[in-house]
């Protein structure tokens, strides 16, 4: 108690009193039940900055916190004195909207810069599985992705720079501000999804798209997902105006109320030019009628709302991402739902994406462990986003270690020699 | 003699036949698409992955420092052997292993020429986005080591957004497989910052990279205008619109005048500038686009305008742009091409300052680039043979370089830094910054023994590059850009 005591009036001094949260409020910020012994929300990267440089000096574990939406994502961390608090950095900073470009501070929720671009009819196609109250910094560290990205990229695609602060509290840029740029390594891809664990990032620069004039979103009932994502396969090649496609798995469907009893919806999102938009439509349903899928226009909230509701990590949930290339995806929606039928299933089917959860149970390992089993047998990977906490710190939730872990361990070892950064927590316990 | 017991130990990695030794033939490779020299001790050429590995760790045992070559049409001195180092020529690794329709990914070896992937994926409606201009000759090797982009990369970007996975040789003669086939493999993307190291970090031995699904309809506008300034205009327009073309392309009065003069592609004597247009999707989409594109081009004072729809009339309209930059050779006996990128708000300015900066340095200067994605290259034409020449372009260049920086922009778009721009890092750079990048290098083990001097401004101080016409006749009249 004493040491946390200085600790806090340690940073109190370096940053100012309004910087430091009070003691009991460190509760709000606990990883896998961890509590740090103090919050911090700096006002000025400089102050970021000199966060990092106490905690590198002093060897204390730090971990940044964005809109606290994902941190369930990752292990359970070695280590946790200070809570790094992005939400004071919360500026859009340059936007030309003629460059279709902008740049924003990371603590910025993700509700607020969508907003701003709007404005402007324009957006960034960021859009992470739950919680409009992500923010920027935090969204990149997880890379969460939406649906979306069938037609947009993931977020390495659109983000041309990053400022951020190394685990010694030094503020360096990635990348720039111009939507194409080679010179130096490209930084931003090894920031981007590396969990808080190398760097805290302070600022994004993202490329910007026009909003699409048109939006339609319609949802096709198949008896199997083998049908779905052979159906999604083929309005994909025939190049009509996609934007996302969705597949829910049938205890995923009924929950949703999307199709009947014992089918699997595909949601299919439409966007572009009005008359592309119109044809595009026109024609899936055609398709879909000589199928004989069931096919209707549906409001696109409802459509989406079945997301949270499945993935959301409020519940004492457990929730897996797998990955496979698309045309395995059916075998490994089948190969999960044949360990457990409960299992609500989502799936990208042309990234080859799959979220699968169910409830959390304390011994839910001889599961997690056939998961595994299934992913890889699939040549597909699987990560555990979120679980029991008992059980999270039995396991690894990312797996066995990816065939380069050496090279991503000596990058950890380069970018945070002390594990300063969010220690434990990525692959590997790195 | 340490070369003599090198060379014994590489001929017996790869065989005799495979190793290229003899002072005549090593000439051939000293150089890639710049001036810029090196004389290798030994040219290597392995027939795979394994070898690639031996001949990494052999050259480590020599300390000769390793650089990998493909096709040598990089434009920024980056396959430009160290002194005395061991090349890894790529031409018999030239195989694509795999292509997968309906996953819409190809596995190809690193000397695989860029346009035959898109050959290769075309008996299934697919193609390989990146389009650098001399993509019938360059390899995806030295894509991948550069970055490389091209033309349609405004809409579908550069090779980075286009490659999912990874075969690389570390320094230590490792293999590794980094990212891989599907979405997002759990741990740090390496994949990404290899892509574009320009062979310092890792020998790329095999590639994964996307394919996409060509588009139902492809439409090319073509406008002439008076002045450059309305062309630039009609670019930020056309963005401005909330069109993103599949590509957007300038060329001005100088470059013209030379594809007039080599391959008669009708464009008017007086006119200032021409903008090719393409773009792309549903028919409808398409259409559209085309249409909007027309109004905002006649709105802003076009002169002419044309209009493409079938693959032979758009073909006709890229001519004079695909062969732009081989019109230029004959201007001039050398000419020094920049690669710099502003924000393209900033396109109109940074133009006239451009124009500014080669009238009072008293060169002739051609214009020729990816105008929407503000990706300026400069063309500088010069005669070494006129004393102090060369470092009058030198100083030119970087006065460009300088405006493109002070702009918000940066010193490469597409090229890389090679040997060419080390010194111009720290302008958008700091120490700071630089310390970091370089600590990848020491966390992929490199040091100097991969491509040393590239990048990083700490090297050896060599001079920059210039494009000459024996260049251009080595790797075709659309080399570059």
């Amino acid at each position: 108690m004493v040491k946390q005591q200085s600790l806090a009036a340690d940073l109190e001094s370096l940053l100012g009193s309004d910087a430091v949260l009070p003691c009991e409020r460190s509760v709000a910020f606990a990883v896998d039940g961890q509590v740090p012994q103090a919050v911090v929300t700096p006002g000025t990267v400089e102050q970021v900055a000199q966060v990092m440089r106490y905690a590198h000096g002093d060897g204390l574990a730090v971990i940044p916190w964005g809109g606290g939406s994902h941190m369930h994502i990752g292990n359970v961390p070695r280590r946790y004195d200070i809570a790094l608090s992005l939400s004071r950095l919360d500026k859009v900073g340059e936007h030309e909207p003629a460059d279709l470009t902008v740049t924003c501070q990371a603590g910025i929720p993700l509700a607020a810069l969508r907003w701003h671009l709007a404005q402007h009819d324009q957006f960034v196609p960021l859009g992470p599985p739950w919680g409009e109250e992500a923010t920027i910094g935090g969204v990149l560290a997880a890379n969460a992705s939406s649906a979306s990205r069938h037609a947009y990229g993931g977020p390495r695609d659109f983000t041309i720079g990053l400022r951020v602060v190394t685990a010694d509290g030094r503020i360096t840029r990635a990348g720039g501000r111009v939507v194409k740029n080679v010179a130096g390594y490209d930084l931003c891809k090894l920031y981007i999804g590396s969990l808080g664990t190398l760097a805290v990032i302070v600022e994004a620069t993202f490329k910007l798209w026009p909003l699409p004039k048109a939006e339609r979103t319609a949802v096709a009932a198949f008896e199997t997902p083998a049908q779905a994502c052979s159906f999604a396969a083929e309005l994909h090649r025939r190049g009509f105006s996609l934007r996302a496609f969705q597949l829910l798995n049938p205890t995923a469907t009924a929950a949703a109320r999307l199709a009947p009893e014992g089918l699997c919806a595909l949601v299919i999102d439409l966007a572009g030019n009005a008359q592309a938009v119109e044809r595009s439509y026109r024609e899936i349903a055609g398709l879909a009628r000589e199928l004989l899928a069931d096919f209707a226009e549906i409001d696109p909230a409802t459509a989406w709302e079945s997301r949270p509701r499945l993935v959301s990590p409020s519940e004492p949930i457990l929730t897996c991402r797998a990955s496979a290339l698309p045309t395995k995806l059916p075998a490994l929606m089948e190969a999960l739902e044949a360990i457990d039928g409960a299992l609500h299933i989502l799936a990208w089917p042309t990234l080859g994406v799959v979220y699968a959860s169910w409830p959390a149970l304390a011994d839910d390992e001889g599961t997690v462990r056939r998961l595994w089993a299934v992913a890889s047998e699939l040549d597909g990977t699987l990560v555990v986003e979120h679980c029991h906490p008992e059980m999270k710190r039995r396991i690894d939730v990312f797996g066995d270690s990816p065939p380069s872990f050496g090279l991503m361990r000596s990058v950890k070892q380069q970018f945070d020699p002390q594990g300063v950064l969010s220690p434990g927590r990525f692959v590997g316990r790195l | 003699m340490a070369q003599g017991k090198l060379v014994r130990d590489l001929q017996a990695a790869v065989g005799r036949r495979w190793v290229v030794h003899a002072p005549e033939d090593l000439i051939v490779y000293e150089y890639d698409a710049t001036i810029e020299r090196g004389l290798p001790a030994a040219v290597v050429l392995p027939n795979s992955a394994q070898q690639v590995a031996s001949v990494v760790r052999i050259a480590r045992r020599h300390g000769a420092p390793v650089t990998a070559r493909g096709a040598g049409t990089g434009v920024s001195g980056g396959a430009v052997p160290s002194a005395g180092g061991v090349v890894i020529a790529t031409a018999r690794m030239n195989r694509i292993l795999e292509v997968d329709p309906e996953n819409r990914i190809a596995v190809v070896e690193p000397g695989v020429i860029n346009l035959d992937i898109s050959k290769a994926a075309a008996p299934h409606g697919l193609y390989y986005a990146p389009d650098p201009s001399s993509q019938k000759a360059c390899t995806i090797g030295g894509n991948v080591a550069e970055n490389a982009g091209g033309p349609h990369c405004l809409c579908y970007g550069v090779t980075t957004n286009h490659v999912l996975g990874l075969e690389v040789v570390t320094a230590d003669g490792v293999l590794h497989w980094l990212g891989g086939r599907t979405a997002d493999p759990p741990g740090y993307d390496l994949t990404g910052v290899v892509v574009g190291s320009e062979g310092t970090l890792a020998v790329v031995t095999k590639v994964v990279v996307r394919l996409l699904h060509r588009p139902e309809s492809t439409i090319t506008l073509l406008a002439i205008f008076d002045e450059v300034d309305q062309a630039s205009e009609v670019v930020s327009a056309i963005i401005g619109q909330g069109i993103v073309p599949a590509a957007l392309e300038m060329m001005d009065k100088a470059t013209m005048e030379a594809v007039e003069a080599a391959i008669h592609a009708g464009y008017p004597p007086d006119a200032g500038a021409v903008l090719l247009i393409e773009v792309e999707g549903l028919e409808e989409e398409a259409r559209q686009q085309a249409e909007a594109v027309r109004g905002v081009c006649r709105e802003l004072g076009a002169r002419e305008l044309s209009i493409g729809f079938a693959a032979e009339e758009r073909e006709r309209l890229w001519a004079g742009r695909k062969g732009a930059l081989g019109a230029l050779g004959r201007l001039a006996p050398a000419y020094y091409i920049l690669d710099g990128v502003v924000p393209r708000t900033r396109l109109p300015a940074v133009l006239r300052g451009v124009y500014e900066a080669c009238d009072r340095f008293g060169f002739r200067v051609a214009n020729v680039f990816h105008a929407g994605d503000g990706n300026l290259h400069p063309n500088i034409m010069f005669d070494e043979a006129v004393p102090g020449a060369t470092e009058r372009v030198l100083e030119l260049g970087k006065e460009i370089m300088r405006l493109c920086v002070d702009a918000g922009g940066t010193i490469t778009g597409e090229h890389g830094v090679g040997y060419e721009k080390r010194e111009f890092m720290t302008w958008i750079f700091s120490p700071d910054d630089l310390a970091v990048m370089a600590g990848l290098k020491i966390a992929f083990g490199a040091g100097e023994s991969l491509n040393p001097g590239k990048i990083f401004p700490d090297g050896d101080g060599r001079k920059f590059s210039f494009q000459g016409r024996s260049a251009i006749e080595r790797v075709g009249p659309d080399a570059y850009v």
